[in-house]
């Protein structure tokens, strides 16, 4: 499977008479947008609003942050199986508008989500901070489910993405980057030289507004099975997760996973990266035992031998990440982990709620603990009336000036356990 | 809070979904439970069986207490 993707940098973003984009910014007629988007029963007013990086703006309560993509050639649409139909997406080709990411936001749905600062301390901490932000304010009607709130923001982002993303169609891209996975098979016989490497990627499906769809079947529903790697980035994965904003994938980072880039970099050189095994975290035990015994299964299906396992999210599924870890150990393949730490305030708690031996090699995106300050903006898009209650947030978050103490937990992205992040860790 | 009340002489029986987290924080007496948002029901079931299950699960507990046990020990069905 052999995707081409067209990468289009977009400069500036603004509001105009149509939508367009003509040398390198992003036109957006707004009337158009929000008649792309609306039509949701479930939804009393959408507005759309930019952030541009570096102004005083906060956004809050975030949902998800996408991608603007388009496929320009080959089978299927982006997001196959929520917007588009089912094909399987992943070859041909694709375009994606850089540099921009659609964000919702509105009242809060559950109690976890996020904030991103487009200046100041709190931007050194969120990767969205460095994009033109196409915010979507969706408001609900009265009465509504949580579950149904989640839903329509979570399809008017992606219609935002869609939408925006038809107008790279005809765009020469600046970039083009190529992909390529073949057959196990054709791979191996390629390569024999290399060692073969996975990617075990653990999707967030605790249930209860902590959701991941794949083609459009809710995860929790799947036992562990193979993707190539391209499909990821014809939006085969989409978030519907209200979990901590630090460490869940948005949209955006399953469209741009930044595991499978830096394996696709040393593909066919140091290694023979084989493909991707997705797999879930649910919540009863008996399902996270035989995930991971299929996970485990696979890897040694598949001949490798060495497998990075990325977490999203943080507590139970740090026991999905473990058993994951020890039985792809145990079928005798090098594991390495990714995940973050919730070792209290001052660093000094056990970091993962479960632990093994054969966890020895470990790349942790930082602690999601830790507290900051971050100063009043100019402008809040949203709301931070839920400052107090989202998680990392606490009672008197939100100073009478306008400042917020919270923990990094929740600011969106700041321990993304793909790496997504500008946090590192050190050994000493 | 298991190690504490141990440690005061009384036994605990930790009832407990995720039976790997609890062993690795050492309680010695572990009654799985149904599933993380709803470890000692499950709003799936009529209110009769459910009642049934949450029954059961005390009674389990209730067994499990009175068993002598060297180390740690998972009381499956």
């Amino acid at each position: 499977m052999r995707l081409e993707l067209g990468n289009i940098f977009i400069k500036n973003v603004k509001f105009g008479e149509s939508t367009k984009i003509e040398d390198s910014i992003l036109h957006i007629n707004k009337e158009e947008l929000l008649a792309a988007v609306g039509g949701d029963e479930h939804i009393k007013s959408i507005d759309v609003e930019l952030a541009h990086p570096g102004e005083e703006i906060r956004i809050t309560p975030v949902k998800d942050v996408i991608e603007p993509r388009v496929k320009v050639e080959g089978p299927g649409g982006i997001f196959p199986g929520m917007l588009s139909k089912v094909d399987t997406v992943g070859t041909g080709r694709t375009h994606a508008l850089k540099n921009i990411a659609v964000v919702t936001a509105g009242k809060i749905v559950g109690f976890q989500e996020g904030i991103i600062d487009m200046t100041g301390p709190g931007a050194e901490y969120t990767p969205f901070s460095k994009l033109h932000n196409i915010v979507v304010v969706a408001e609900p009607a009265d009465g509504i489910k949580q579950h149904e709130h989640e839903a329509a923001v979570r399809t008017i982002g992606l219609k935002a993405a869609q939408f925006l993303g038809e107008f790279a169609k005809n765009i020469e891209p600046d970039e083009v980057k190529y992909y390529e996975t073949e057959p196990l098979l054709e791979s191996v016989a390629k390569y024999p030289d290399l060692p073969k490497v996975g990617y075990v990627y653990m999707l967030q499906t605790q249930g209860l507004l902590h959701d991941t769809y794949v083609y459009g079947v809710d995860a929790k529903k799947i036992v562990p099975t193979l993707l190539y790697p391209t499909e990821t980035m014809d939006g085969a994965i989409v978030s519907g997760n209200c979990v901590s904003a630090c460490d869940k994938n948005p949209t955006y980072v399953h469209q741009n996973n930044s595991i499978i880039e830096d394996l696709y970099e040393k593909h066919g050189k140091e290694i023979n990266f084989v493909g991707v095994i997705i797999t879930n975290e649910n919540v009863y035990l008996a399902d996270k035992e035989r995930s991971s015994n299929w996970t485990a299964k696979l890897t040694r299906y598949l001949g490798l031998d060495g497998v990075i396992v990325s977490q999203e999210g943080f507590g139970n599924p740090d026991t999905d990440l473990i058993m994951n870890c020890k039985k792809i150990e145990n079928e005798g393949i090098k594991t390495v982990i990714v995940t973050d730490e919730y070792a209290g305030r001052d660093g000094a708690s056990q970091s993962l709620a479960d632990a093994d031996a054969k966890a020895d090699a470990v790349v942790t995106n930082g602690n999601a603990n830790e507290v900051i300050v971050l100063p009043p903006m100019k402008k809040i898009i949203g709301s931070t009336e839920y400052v107090d209650v989202i998680a990392g947030g606490f009672d008197g978050s939100l100073r009478t000036d306008g400042s917020i103490e919270v923990e990094i937990q929740a600011i969106t992205g700041a321990t993304n356990e793909t790496g997504f992040v500008k946090l590192s860790s050190k050994g000493y | 809070m298991v190690k504490e009340i141990e440690r005061a002489g009384i036994p605990v029986v930790h009832i407990c979904t995720v039976v790997p987290i609890s062993l690795t924080v050492g309680a010695n007496r572990i009654v799985p439970a149904v599933a993380i948002p709803h470890p000692l029901g499950n709003p799936a079931l009529e209110p009769k069986d459910e009642k049934a299950l949450r029954r059961k699960l005390v009674e389990k507990c209730l067994k499990a207490l009175t068993i002598e046990v060297e180390g740690q020990t998972v009381f499956e069905d």
